[in-house]
């Protein structure tokens, strides 16, 4: 864990500086320059809009953190979204129940995430390769069910779902908060969660080990899958609406959010918060920018700018910490 | 853990990489001749050159795309590099009136962006992915900007020869993928440089050990993708006669899809540019079969989709069984 | 955004500051607009004939566009996050109307006045629509297209968008004008979403396929440019082909002789209209329900006014489209 290592052998200020990431550094200049410039920025409304676009956006990053940790990608976590979406709301029009529905989506999931798990933990294939030909059959089978068109019209029990709340909270950020409870204690409490780490940094060891490094590596997809999937639901509540195309895209926004929050592709060197961090810091962005009015084509520059500059932050604090040692 | 195809030095008939080519060529030639059991008018001359031009198009993005991937890296900029390189090359074309302006301005854009990505993942040891990744997002956004809602059109016909032109009955932008293709082989197979990437690909460490000059060699990869994503922002240009901010966006994903459907691994160190050309027109050959076969658009997607699969699970069962009872 | 390319390097030094101003500026009401996207030049011109009604009737706009053309989600978050700012009158083309129509009901729940524009966004109490009849156009031109041809001969169809509403309403006038004309003949219907490359491809493997084409409908201008290129290349000079939109290079391609016809789908006007409606209905006059810009059939004998560019246009009022 980068993070964490950097803290040795400083102190004071310096420490606390060097304990943030770059990610959570653009968070707090952007947060203060988007209320000085337009207050409306910290209305309790924006606070709840960037809260749910936060949450869906976690719900994608949560997954694609512990599937990056082993060293790994999947860029058929968007089309996933949109193929899982189609199913619900396909089965709600078929007449099935909402946990039919929900089941079906799920098997579904798994069985993607079970194909995508075998083809990168037990042939070793590239794990970018491998999803970027499950995303074509999934957007695929998504677009061939719809004939391209959105579907809509099923139970309006999902969308009162997705706006309903939890005491005060919004029920979508609730539970992105405690899917990062569940995926915090499964992996940093858990065995099973030293294996996924373990694979990451370095699978032959495990496997020497007498772990059945194969199937963690596989349970890891499978179970990545079967979050994305069940996410969809949120998403389709949001929408009132199933779209075969929605998700495209959402992949790579999620592992720029992983990644700008400190979790690095290799050797599986990342922390969990680290997506709610980086998930924060690209919403904050988009959200900011649309109150501030700013033309479209410079919010696409910002983006850019955002994501180099959060990992220029990091890479000068390394060699900060590595000079100061 | 894959071994690097160069350093295998095996007295048999046939080196895997030759065999994985050979296989695509079989598989291009079964394809092909199924399509023409269906219509005869497949096979006609006019659509073979039909075809082979729009992968040419594909080949050419995906090209300096396949020496970064040989060489460890990844590109993700490619597209958003064609889309500015053929706006500015527009503008140049359109204000000055003179063709050579706009080579000059798209081919300088174009390595500018990769020399900008090989200084990023050198100097400030950026992940490539992240880096080209940004740069994707940069390059995008500055086209939207200088182009405000607008296309430029209206090629000169002395430019627009380069992409509808024909010389000896062959249109230009295959001309030109051959020149590129042949370049890209000789800079692979028969310089230092060539062996020198595949080595970087298949182990850096070992490479910068062994005297390798990893950081130039990478910042002129990623430079050479550069110049082939503004080599073909040019016949993009040259083809459509117009350009618009939106034209490079769709092409990265089928781009990497030719690179890896040719055989060249992700993990680096093997692969080679040649195919990435038999990808490039496995790609375009299944589209256009689809098409004949009057297929709804919506299957296409699930068809790239299993190629992409299919192909690499061959390759594996084919090096796996090439390596012997293992 | 309505500048010119010259002095977009004086505009990027002087960004930093618009930043801290645009939120100060507060004489008269605020209009957001949407777009959906800043690669189709169509847009461009809504964008413009909002500018301009605006600044006539003295209110200031704020543009909003997807950075991903098209992209649903991220034009929800837009649309979540404009009503944060609360403007005061917001006008709304949706990137997809099922996908968007939650949204618009609670911004519209909240007292924000919205104007549909451009495309139909679904069953919402929208102050207004204002947009043009998409079936119609397409009916319209089809029909130039089968009456130009004589009545008879092979043509061949490029849709739009599958499920959009500007795509599907189209293809339906399509439809219902060839079954009108019994001895035209429909080779094949694909779709070039909009778009310039698959309009040029999808034409090039047609070509290959069919032997003789006497026509191409395209749902839009991008993908009937990109036809016209591939029917040149292959020697086709002299297949009719007709589209929907008007953008400025399309209408040089009609007195060029290459594009036959186009329906006019007029962006700027429906700008222009929109902006005003809604403008007058929040300063307390009654807003229509729905006002319906016709489209002409722009041709070689009447393009000139298409070829003027937007800003040197002069907006419409509502009343030449209200009172008819």
């Amino acid at each position: 864990m980068s993070v964490t290592t950097s803290l040795q052998g400083k102190s004071g200020i310096g420490q606390f500086l060097s304990a943030i990431p770059g990610a959570g550094i653009l968070l707090i200049l952007m947060l203060a320059l988007f209320t000085i410039v337009n207050p409306r920025f910290v209305s309790q409304t924006n606070l709840i809009n960037v809260g749910l676009q936060t949450s869906l956006l976690l719900m994608i990053a949560l997954p694609m953190t512990l599937i990056i940790l082993t060293e790994g990608l999947d860029l058929s976590a968007g089309a996933l979204v949109g193929l899982s979406g189609v199913i619900v709301a396909e089965a709600l029009l078929a007449g099935w129940g909402v946990f039919a529905a929900c089941t079906a989506t799920l098997a579904v999931s798994i069985a993607f995430g079970a194909l995508n798990g075998v083809l990168v933990a037990y042939l070793a294939l590239p794990a970018f390769v491998v999803t970027l030909g499950t995303m074509g059959l999934m957007q695929g089978i998504a677009l061939v069910l719809t004939n391209g068109d959105p579907v809509g019209g099923f139970t309006p029990a999902i969308e009162i779902f997705y706006r309903s709340q939890l005491w005060f909270i919004p029920l979508p950020i609730a539970i992105a908060a405690a899917l990062y409870a569940a995926l915090w204690l499964l992996l940093y409490r858990t065995r099973l969660g030293n294996y996924v780490i373990a694979i990451g940094g370095n699978k032959d060891a495990l496997r020497l080990a007498g772990i059945r490094a194969n199937l963690v590596h596989l349970a890891v997809y499978v179970l990545g899958s079967a979050i994305i999937g069940l996410s969809a639901v949120l998403l389709i509540g949001r929408t009132n609406s199933a779209h075969p195309t929605v998700g495209i895209g959402m992949e790579f926004e999620a592992i720029a959010a992983v990644v700008l929050g400190g979790t690095s592709f290799e050797k599986g060197q990342g922390w969990l918060f680290g997506a709610v961090l980086g998930a924060l810091a690209i919403t904050v962005l988009r959200n900011g920018l649309n109150i501030l009015s700013i033309d479209s084509s410079l919010q696409v520059v910002c983006i850019g700018i955002l994501l180099i500059l959060a990992l220029l932050i990091d890479q000068a604090r390394k060699q900060f910490v590595r000079r100061a040692t | 853990m894959t071994v690097p195809a160069t350093l295998d030095i095996r007295p048999s008939s046939l080196s895997p990489d030759a065999a994985a080519l050979l296989g695509r060529v079989v598989l291009i030639v079964l394809i092909a001749g199924a399509l023409t059991a269906v219509d005869p008018g497949f096979a006609s001359v006019s659509n073979l050159l039909n075809m082979l031009r729009q992968a040419s198009l594909l080949f050419l993005v995906a090209s300096g795309l396949t020496l970064v991937i040989i060489g460890g890296g990844l590109d993700l900029s490619v597209g958003a590099n064609l889309t500015l390189s053929a706006c500015l090359a527009a503008a140049a074309i359109k204000t000055t009136g003179n063709p050579w302006y706009g080579v000059a301005v798209a081919i300088g854009a174009g390595t500018l962006i990769g020399f900008a990505n090989g200084l990023m993942i050198n100097r400030l040891r950026l992940p490539p992915f992240l880096a080209t990744f940004g740069m994707l997002w940069v390059a995008q956004g500055i086209a939207y900007w200088f182009m405000a809602g607008q296309t430029i059109y209206g090629m000169p016909m002395s430019f627009r020869y380069f992409g509808t032109g024909f010389f000896l009955g062959v249109p230009l932008p295959i001309w030109i993928t051959l020149m590129v293709c042949l370049a890209c082989s000789i800079l692979l197979h028969r310089t230092t440089f060539g062996r020198e990437t595949y080595f970087m690909g298949a182990n850096q460490t070992t490479a910068l050990l062994s005297g390798v000059p990893v950081e130039r060699r990478r910042l002129l990869l990623y430079v050479l993708s550069g110049l082939t994503a503004g080599i073909a922002s040019l016949v993009y240009l040259a083809r459509l006669n117009a350009a618009e901010p939106g034209i490079g966006e769709p092409l990265l994903l089928p781009a990497i899809a030719a690179v890896l459907v040719g055989g060249t691994s992700l993990f680096g160190g093997n692969g080679n540019i040649v195919g990435t050309v038999l990808g490039a027109i496995l790609l375009t050959i299944i589209v256009n079969g689809l098409n004949l076969l009057n297929v709804a658009a919506t299957w296409h997607p699930f068809v790239n989709g299993a190629v992409v699969l299919v192909a690499i699970i061959a390759d594996l069962v084919i090096s796996r069984r090439r390596s012997g009872s293992r | 955004m309505r500048t010119t390319r010259s002095t977009r390097c004086v505009l990027a030094a002087v960004i930093c500051g618009t930043l801290f101003n645009s939120a100060a500026r507060a004489d008269g009401e605020t209009i957001a607009a949407f777009t959906k996207n800043q690669v189709d030049p169509h847009f461009e011109g809504v964008r413009a004939g909002v500018a301009q009604m605006a600044a006539k009737m003295k209110a200031t706009v704020k543009y909003y566009t997807p950075t991903k053309p098209n992209n649903i989600t991220e034009g929800m978050s837009q649309l979540e996050d404009v009503g944060v700012t609360k403007p005061n009158l917001m006008l709304f083309m949706p990137i997809d109307a099922k996908a968007q129509l939650p949204t618009i009901k609670r911004l519209i729940e909240s007292g924000l006045p919205i104007i549909n524009y451009n495309d139909r966004g679904g069953d919402a109490p929208y102050l207004s629509f204002v947009g043009q009849d998409d079936y119609k156009l397409g009916h319209d031109i089809a029909k130039t297209l089968f009456d130009h041809l004589g009545g008879k001969g092979n043509v061949v169809i490029l849709e739009g968008v599958k499920g959009s509403t500007t795509g599907d309403e189209r293809k339906r006038g399509f439809d219902a004008a060839v079954k009108e004309y019994p001895n035209i003949k429909v080779l094949a219907s694909q779709p070039a979403n909009f778009q310039r490359l698959l309009g040029m491809q999808t034409m090039e493997n047609l070509i290959q396929q069919f032997s003789i084409i006497d026509g191409v409908i395209s749902a839009a201008d991008a993908s009937a440019l990109g036809a016209i290129e591939a029917l040149n290349a292959a020697g086709r000079k002299n297949v009719a082909v007709v589209s929907i939109n008007g953008v400025p290079e399309a209408v040089e391609a009609v007195k060029a002789g290459s594009l036959l016809a186009i329906a006019e789908f007029d962006g700027f006007k429906i700008g222009c209209v929109a902006t005003a409606v809604g403008l007058n209905a929040i300063r307390g006059q009654s807003a229509p329900k729905q006002v319906t810009i016709p489209g002409a059939i722009i041709t070689k004998a009447n393009y000139a006014p298409w070829l003027v560019p937007y800003k040197d246009r002069t907006c419409p009022t509502p009343d030449a489209y209200i009172a008819k």
